[in-house]
């Protein structure tokens, strides 16, 4: 049975919005308004959604990135919003590793990739110089970059081999969850496939688990293993990844899924149906009474203005947050 | 859709010259573009197609980047030919650019009509109420919602779409004929990618202009263009109807490019097929074909000589030694 | 082939690329200059031809040799004292040069250490910290160099100490504003996310990445402290008279500008040559020390 390594229980993240010589908080930014999910041992995650949906929230605050306002974490079981700095140092952080979006922003320029990859190791380790040495190029070599690589700076390198750098550097402390924000869109579609390719090898091999963050479904639909579609601060359906794709529930998500289609110009005379949202998310200082889509949902109706809607199970991994899903 | 050819380029060739190489970004390319018509120029960053977009604007970096030959005929006249002077009267007027970044292509100190207003009173001379019901129809042809309240707002007031949309605003305004978008949705979420692609196909039946969509995503331009020309290592491999390129792409880079996109139309088990290596340095090029080295049919000759343009179909060309 | 290739590579062929400068004079220039001025600075008592400040007064503004009335003992020229301008301006450079390289030492590091720590950590350390500065920016710093003359009495070290005492506060403003910049760039949170400590990623992080600006403020620096030394011995709180130093030799010779020219003129020169050697140092230093830059 699932085996679950991660799970987010009713996270919520409110900023606050302030004015004035006193600081006066005149209002709350709901980036993450009550989202649950779970990872499991080896497998992917995916959070899906448009800026400003709450998803680089959500992994900030995995991440330790952001103190959460409430909800819980729990880490292989056991609440890591309880535990002290100490214990996070020495048994969360390490274990759960990150790759961000650009790569040619995300590392020192001034440092060579040997040092690069090997910042984990001796920021959390007490390892010789050389066992780090060692322990980089058989990271390196891992990822696709020769050894000569590691001698180089990094904007000697292309787009694709600095994203595969930096996935190294993720998996130098062999952590079990890495966060991936965004982590091929920064890169010429051609490449993507490698990275993609090289993350789900490197998934396998090392039972890994991930949580991907991003916003073109076909990219997620190749990666993960379940998928959560976050609208405005919320999950609003959730659940495997090609249940989910085969039977989208959330206009939403069924929006989303119509906007990542291949649409040729002949299909178009044949009238296939391309549905195309009208105006943008709201803004999460002040979301919508209801159901936050109903703005923007073609379906809506006078309930969807009132009333929150449930969370729906339609099978076992399998959910969403809609008035009239069916 | 007409028939009525705007833009005819000509075996354009484009350089760099630096202190230590001369760079030929853009190397022979040929390609034209129809009055209402959509063409999509595709390939990996560093491929030329930028540049090609820059070339036709006669928007080069100066002074290394010159044209070292070729035509560029739009309107019966040959944009190469202007001087700088002439040249400033096309630009924007008959032939205008949208970038790919909206957050850096607005002036953040100038309203959004100020901006818009520019370029209004810059080419069409008119009176000062004219021009502001002029920039008021650009923000309505860009289906910006309340434009009259919209033209006193600062870019730092608009979402990443709805600046894009005053990008595209700015472009339009002078009712152009043709429209040379570089990546223009690249920054976008996806829903509004969607919403912006859709825009653009309407604009384009109402005014008829023809765009030039510039992009590295095989997915967009199965959206947006009518044809497409593939680019690698600054010349055109594949030129070919859309839907026929879909289909039956006769060049292994473009049969590759399109096989590396995820598609929701595929089986997810399908493992994406990569194009290993990477493009070759524009400063050594390798002899023969350029896609050689990358190639998985490459054949002997592929490594000695370039292999010549062959027509294969209406409208559908390739250089491929595969091809003969 | 078409024509259109054909043109384009003769254009190519015709375009002659520049020889790759294997002398870069841009930098053995300065550095030829600024090691001759340290060399001269140590060697002055032999280079001298005569003892700084040993007057002659029958020889009293003697114009260089080379000029018509000049006297071939005083290759360039006397002072209104008599005293030989060649070794003046020889033994001046150890004043000058000594002074402006401790005091550019010294706010350099200072101000970058309360840059860093101000901009990385931000909140309520900043606001201190930056009050102190702006405090330290708004003092007129020459009154108080004065006001430490009259306390502490002239010496070279008063004139470092005075000098020093508020250098420091330009370079903490630059530095905070790149490490408030860098401190949101992807880098520094993914070297928080590896866990690395506060310490770690100011040393490794943001400190190498602050070190150009650094580098082109002090060179632009050197003119100005040897400017600022020459007004505190102008106002006769600077190295007491009989020491020379370039700046005080310029402002001697201010009066005598329309009868002996000479006396301002080639301190100045060496002032010139100093600031201009720095600049051009300091433009080549971050070219070759930006990695991004290394390969063009």
């Amino acid at each position: 049975m699932a085996d679950t390594l991660l799970e987010g229980r009713d996270l919520v993240k409110h900023y606050p919005v302030t004015k004035g010589l006193l600081q006066r908080t005149i209002g709350w930014v709901r980036a993450i308004d009550g989202v649950s999910f779970t990872v499991e041992r080896g497998k992917t995650l995916s959070l899906v959604g448009e800026s400003g949906a709450g998803k680089t929230t959500t992994a900030k605050a995995v991440l330790l990135q952001e103190k959460l306002t409430s909800g819980s974490i729990f880490f292989e079981g056991q609440d890591i919003t309880k535990w002290p700095q100490s214990k996070l140092k020495t048994d969360y952080r390490p274990r759960v590793q990150a790759v961000q979006q650009n790569p040619w922003s995300s590392m020192n320029p001034r440092m060579r990739v040997r040092d690069i990859v090997a910042e984990p190791l001796v920021v959390n380790t007490k390892q010789t110089k050389q066992q780090n040495r060692n322990r980089v190029l058989e990271l390196l070599d891992q990822v696709g970059i020769a050894a000569e690589g590691a001698d180089r700076y990094p904007h000697e390198f292309s787009g694709g081999q600095r994203q595969r750098i930096a996935v190294a550097r993720a998996l130098a402390l062999n952590p079990s969850l890495v966060v991936l924000d965004e982590p091929v869109s920064a890169l010429d579609v051609s490449i993507r496939a490698q990275i993609m390719n090289l993350l789900k090898d490197l998934q396998a091999k090392y039972n890994l688990s991930y949580m991907v963050i991003a916003h073109n479904l076909a990219t997620v639909r190749y990666m993960s293993h379940t998928v959560a579609i976050m609208y405005l601060g919320q999950i609003v359906e959730y659940g495997d990844t090609e249940e989910l794709f085969n039977n989208p529930l959330h206009p939403y998500t069924k929006a989303l899924i119509s906007a990542s289609m291949l649409v040729l110009p002949e299909d178009e005379d044949r009238q296939i149906k391309q549905i195309i949202l009208t105006g943008e998310m709201p803004s999460p200082l002040n979301p919508p009474l209801g159901c936050r889509f109903h703005t923007r949902c073609s379906e809506a109706q006078d309930i969807c203005s009132q009333d929150i809607p449930e969370k729906h199970a339609v099978g076992q991994q399998h959910w969403v947050k809609c008035h009239h899903f069916d | 859709m007409s028939n009525n050819i705007i833009l005819q380029v000509e075996d354009l060739h484009t350089a760099f010259f630096t202190r230590k190489a001369v760079i030929r970004a853009v190397d022979g390319v040929s390609f034209f573009v129809r009055e209402g018509e959509t063409l999509g120029i595709v390939g990996e960053s560093g491929c030329g197609k930028t540049v090609t977009g820059l070339s036709l604007m006669r928007l080069l970096p100066e002074p290394s980047g010159r044209i070292i030959g070729g035509k560029i005929i739009f309107d019966g006249r040959n944009l190469v030919e202007l001087d700088k002077q002439q040249m400033r009267a096309y630009r924007g007027k008959m032939i205008s650019m949208i970038l790919q970044d909206p957050m850096t292509s607005l002036n953040p100190v100038y309203t959004i009509g100020d901006q818009i207003s520019e370029s209004v009173k810059l080419h069409q001379g008119l009176p000062d109420d004219m021009v502001e019901k002029e920039v008021i129809s650009a923000l309505r042809l860009l289906k910006i919602p309340a434009p009259e309240q919209r033209l006193n707002d600062y870019p730092f007031q608009l979402s990443g779409g709805m600046r894009q949309r005053v990008v595209g605003a700015i472009a339009m305004s002078c009712h152009p004929r043709l429209l040379i978008a570089d990546e223009p949705t690249t920054a976008l979420d996806a829903t509004i990618q969607a919403q912006y692609i859709a825009l653009f196909k309407d604009i384009q039946q109402k005014t008829n202009v023809g765009i030039i969509f510039i992009t590295h995503d095989f997915g967009v331009v199965a959206n947006m263009c009518q044809r497409v020309a593939v680019m690698y290592a600054g010349k055109i491999v594949e030129t070919a109807p859309t839907s026929v390129i879909f289909k039956a792409p006769r060049h292994p880079y473009t049969a590759a490019l399109i096989n590396s996109v995820p598609r929701l139309d595929r089986s997810k088990d399908d493992r994406l097929d990569s194009i290993e290596g990477q493009p070759p340095s524009m400063a050594n090029l390798p002899p023969g074909c350029r896609f050689a080295p990358r190639c998985t049919v490459v054949q002997d000759i592929c490594r000695k000589q370039e292999p010549p343009e062959v027509k294969v179909g209406d409208e559908h060309s390739v250089s491929c030694w595969r091809v003969n | 082939m078409s024509i259109e290739r054909k043109k384009a590579d003769d254009i190519v062929k015709g375009f002659k690329k520049r020889r790759t400068a294997t002398l870069q004079w841009n930098f053995l220039i300065p550095v030829a200059v600024l090691s001759l001025l340290v060399l001269t600075a140590i060697f002055a008592p032999w280079l001298a031809p005569y003892p700084p400040t040993q007057t002659s007064l029958t020889e009293r503004l003697a114009p260089p040799s080379f000029m018509e009335g000049g006297n071939p003992a005083y290759f360039l020229g006397t002072d209104t004292l008599g005293r030989d301008i060649l070794s003046r301006v020889i033994f001046g450079a150890r004043v000058s040069l000594s002074v402006s390289l401790l005091v550019i030492l010294i706010t350099a590091s200072v101000g970058t250490l309360i840059g860093i720590i101000a901009g990385y950590t931000g909140g309520r350390i900043d606001a201190i910290l930056m009050r102190i500065t702006d405090i330290s920016l708004s003092f007129p710093a020459i009154l108080i160099a004065l006001l430490l003359a009259v306390i502490l009495g002239p010496s070279f070290g008063t004139v470092v100490l005075a000098l020093s005492l508020f250098g420091w506060a330009g370079y903490a403003r630059l530095v905070r504003g790149e490490s408030l910049r860098l401190r949101q760039a992807d880098f520094v949170s993914q070297a928080r996310i590896t866990g690395s400590s506060s310490m770690r990623i100011m040393t490794r992080h943001i400190f190498p990445n602050v070190i150009n600006p650094l580098i082109v403020i002090s060179t632009l620096q050197i003119g100005m402290v040897i400017l600022a030394e020459s007004a505190l011995s102008y106002l006769g709180a600077g190295i007491p008279p009989t020491t020379p130093s370039w700046g005080a030799m310029v402002s001697d010779g201010r009066n005598f500008i329309d009868v002996a020219w000479w006396i301002s003129f080639f301190p100045g020169v060496a002032i010139g040559l100093v600031v201009l050697s720095g600049n051009f140092l300091g433009d080549w230093l971050r070219d070759k020390l930006d990695p991004r830059l290394r390969q063009l």
